[in-house]
């Protein structure tokens, strides 16, 4: 009887695992068709700042109330398990348009969980996007998804602060500080700060999760190395030019202040913080013109820097293609780009709008990182001219920003560089291998 | 109603009367759910740990036998990660459960107001786990002004100065187990009270008339008093000590904990999953977790029972 019991619940278990598998396979090879173009459209978003959803929310109520063929009905998903969610959303599950973090797309591509949207959005809107902005949404020659911005990436500085210690920093491109001026830097600047500290990392975003890849990666590319080069980790994300980065990395830890507030810069408590677009809003209401903008540390082969952000793209099984596009069309119009890029201070990813901001075109603020942003390339084609990388763009870039972010928080608390580099890019080897270079 | 034929074929089978009918019934949802939500996704994993499965990938997974496990087992990080939840659990289960002990203690008194200290004590239970986190990540902060850098500093004079705390491999893992303890000692302690009020006043009475001391009290009433209630406290703590999770992926995705240092097996396997949608991967470390728990447990069940014997 006994026997018989346990013959039972293995038929139980192998069944309940054929139909998982089965579940497992049949997610995919969603079709997109157009549809009349009229009817509900189901929108997903990441929920991030309030004045950025209220920019959403704006658009969503405008293009309902410009037209009556179409609702837009918009889901909002907190930011931190946006990606989680439609990683475990199938594909028949997913809405008609959904917003992405741009290195994700090629890995939904994968999972057929996003449509080609060439068919359903206008030729002014593609014609209209940024170089960057079409590179990020083209997956194997196929447009996927459009953004509404880009992102800026560099050093926030406390002018006063630089002055009174008498440091003198760059102010282009080309004249960015070397690893050892900026660790020299650092340390003049906590000597001269009551804090001890010098340098902000936003440790607070927790250094293991995608601010780690996006705002440290550049370094290792800035030095010669990369994450990863023809599908192959080993040798390159533990090479010696990556590994060189990142021990100049662990050198200015000394002086970076942990942020648990994440006030750190605005107190005052240091006088440099790695910087991302949306940090300038509420930088420059503390600092007024104290709040100087600077490129990211010299590791060697010129300044890099990241780029790149959320992208628009349309649900795989959509039957709602027309209605989709048009709406797509509408977010990317000069109105609501610029009443995006107004609420969370990032560079414009249409060339209309970018032409007239503010804040990244010549004169502005920002204009140096505007300017990093005209020097872009993808991360396997990187020349001596380009600044901003976009991240690799390939279907297994989870296993990679995974395992570089937790290389990278454990050489912040002092782990040793080449076997965490060299940990990371065996797991990311591994994985390739596995999943047949994910192709 | 029911159906008598089936009742009589199974009596004659199985040996079952009439009266057990209604226990079996009532029994069925919880086995039913037991088996769904317990057995079969573990079965499930079983299987999927001997296939290459992506998360919810449209590609159907591959056989490939014993590789996840091969890799598993020669994996450092696996038994770094393993080795942490020895230590944690080595540390806690004891401690936690003498705290526990004396706390219920303490607080077993007739004084006035002892239930404001008991719902103080308690209160730590209530909070999730999440929140403590994040308390504690500003408690241990490595910079000087850190509450507990800075208490260190005005106990030693300054002669001390900031640690940090939750990036030096040596304290990482007692930081963890200190605020883990600070989380959950209190509902020991309130079951451990529990088992306290149950022991009858009579015999500490008779103790005392033999002129027991006060250890004498406690080794030979209290203790053998509280026994049972002792071995279900250490068994619940030994299953939620092997459990721990929220506090260590908070403090290492946003506290700047040491990774290999705190790092836990579960935290491996939801990483595997979540981060890297390696399926397969999730699956196995999860089944060698459950075989080795399940064996720890095993023998700490058969310890326990043989000095009851004794």
């Amino acid at each position: 009887m006994n026997h018989r019991k346990k013959a039972g619940a293995s038929v139980v278990a192998v069944t309940a695992a054929a139909m998982l598998l089965a579940s497992c396979s049949s997610g995919g090879g969603g079709t997109s068709s157009a549809g009349d173009g009229t009817g509900d459209v189901e929108v997903w978003a990441h929920q991030g700042k309030d004045s950025e959803v209220a920019a959403l929310q704006d658009a969503v109520a405008n293009f309902n109330a410009s037209q009556s063929d179409i609702t837009v009905n918009l889901t909002l998903v907190p930011e931190a398990d946006y990606t989680t969610t439609i990683q475990s959303t199938s594909a028949s599950d997913l809405p008609d348009v959904l917003e992405l973090d741009g290195p994700t797309l090629a890995n939904f591509v994968y999972d057929a969980k996003v449509a080609p949207i060439g068919d359903y959005v206008s030729q002014a809107t593609i014609d209209n996007a940024s170089a960057g902005n079409v590179n990020q949404g083209t997956v194997d020659g196929t447009l996927y998804a459009l953004a509404q911005f880009n992102s800026g990436l560099g050093l926030c500085a406390n002018g006063a602060l630089l002055d009174d210690a008498g440091v003198t920093y760059p102010d282009s491109i080309d004249s960015a500080w070397t690893a050892d001026e900026f660790r020299s830097a650092l340390q003049t600047l906590a000597a001269a700060n009551d804090s001890g500290y010098a340098l902000d990392i936003k440790e607070n975003y927790g250094l293991g999760g995608e601010w780690g890849t996006y705002a440290f990666s550049p370094l290792l590319q800035s030095a010669g190395g990369n994450l990863i080069a023809d599908n192959e980790a080993s040798g390159v994300i533990d090479g010696p030019e990556s590994v060189s980065a990142m021990e100049a990395f662990q050198s200015w830890l000394p002086y970076v202040d942990p942020n648990e507030d994440d006030a750190a810069f605005v107190d005052g408590r240091v006088a440099i913080s790695w910087c991302g677009h949306w940090m300038y809003p509420g930088y420059s209401e503390a600092l007024g013109d104290d709040l100087v903008i600077l490129p990211l540390p010299d590791m060697g082969t010129g300044t890099k820097s990241g780029a790149g952000s959320w992208t628009w793209g349309m649900g795989s099984t959509t039957g709602q293609g027309t209605a989709a596009g048009a709406f797509l069309d509408y977010l990317l119009n000069d109105q609501n780009v610029a009443a995006m890029t107004a609420a969370n201070g990032a560079p414009p990813a249409t060339k209309s709008v970018l032409a007239s901001d503010a804040l990244y075109s010549a004169g502005g603020p920002l204009e140096l990182w505007g300017k990093q942003l005209e020097a872009s390339c993808n991360a396997d084609a990187i020349t001596s001219d380009c600044v901003t990388v976009l991240r690799p763009l390939t279907a297994g870039y989870p296993v990679i920003t995974s395992e570089f972010a937790s290389a990278l928080s454990a050489i912040a608390t002092g782990g040793d560089v080449q076997s965490a580099l060299t940990g990371a890019a065996t797991a990311i080897d591994q994985s390739f291998a596995d999943n047949n270079d994910y192709q | 109603m029911s159906n008598p034929t089936v009742v009589r074929t199974r009596r004659r089978a199985f040996r079952w009367s009439r009266r057990d009918l209604p226990g079996a019934t009532m029994a069925a949802p919880g086995i039913i759910g037991l088996l769904a939500f317990v057995a079969a996704p573990f079965l499930v994993a079983v299987v999927l740990s001997f296939y290459n499965a992506q998360l919810n990938s449209p590609r159907s997974p591959n056989f490939i036998g014993i590789t996840q496990y091969s890799r598993l087992f020669s994996d450092p990080q696996f038994w770094r990660a393993f080795g942490n939840n020895l230590t944690f659990a080595a540390v806690v289960i004891p401690v936690q459960t003498a705290i526990a002990l004396g706390l219920a203690m303490l607080i077993n008194r007739r004084l006035r107001g002892i239930s404001i200290f008991r719902a103080l004590f308690f209160l730590p239970v209530i909070f999730p786990m999440a929140l403590v986190a994040v308390i504690w990540r500003l408690i241990l902060s490595r910079s000087e002004d850190g509450l507990l850098n800075s208490l260190v500093h005005f106990v030693t004079f300054g002669q001390v100065g900031a640690q940090d705390w939750l990036g030096n491999s040596a304290t990482a893992m007692p930081s963890i187990i200190l605020l883990s303890i600070w989380q959950g000692v209190g509902f020991q302690m309130i079951i451990l009270l529990a088992g306290l009020q149950e022991i009858p006043q009579e015999r500490y009475e008779a103790a005392q008339l033999d002129r027991a001391s006060r250890w004498q009290q406690f080794r030979y009433v209290t203790l053998p008093g509280l026994r049972n209630t002792l071995i279900f406290v250490v068994l619940l703590t030994s299953i939620l000590a092997f459990r721990v999770y929220d506090q260590v992926y908070i403090l290492i995705t946003s506290g700047g904990a040491n990774k290999a240092a705190t790092q836990t097996v579960l935290y491996q396997a939801t990483t595997s999953v979540f981060d890297q949608n390696n399926l397969g991967r999730a699956s196995a470390i999860t089944v060698v977790f459950f075989a080795i728990v399940l064996a720890i447990t095993v023998v700490q069940r058969r310890v326990v029972r043989q000095e009851s014997e004794a």
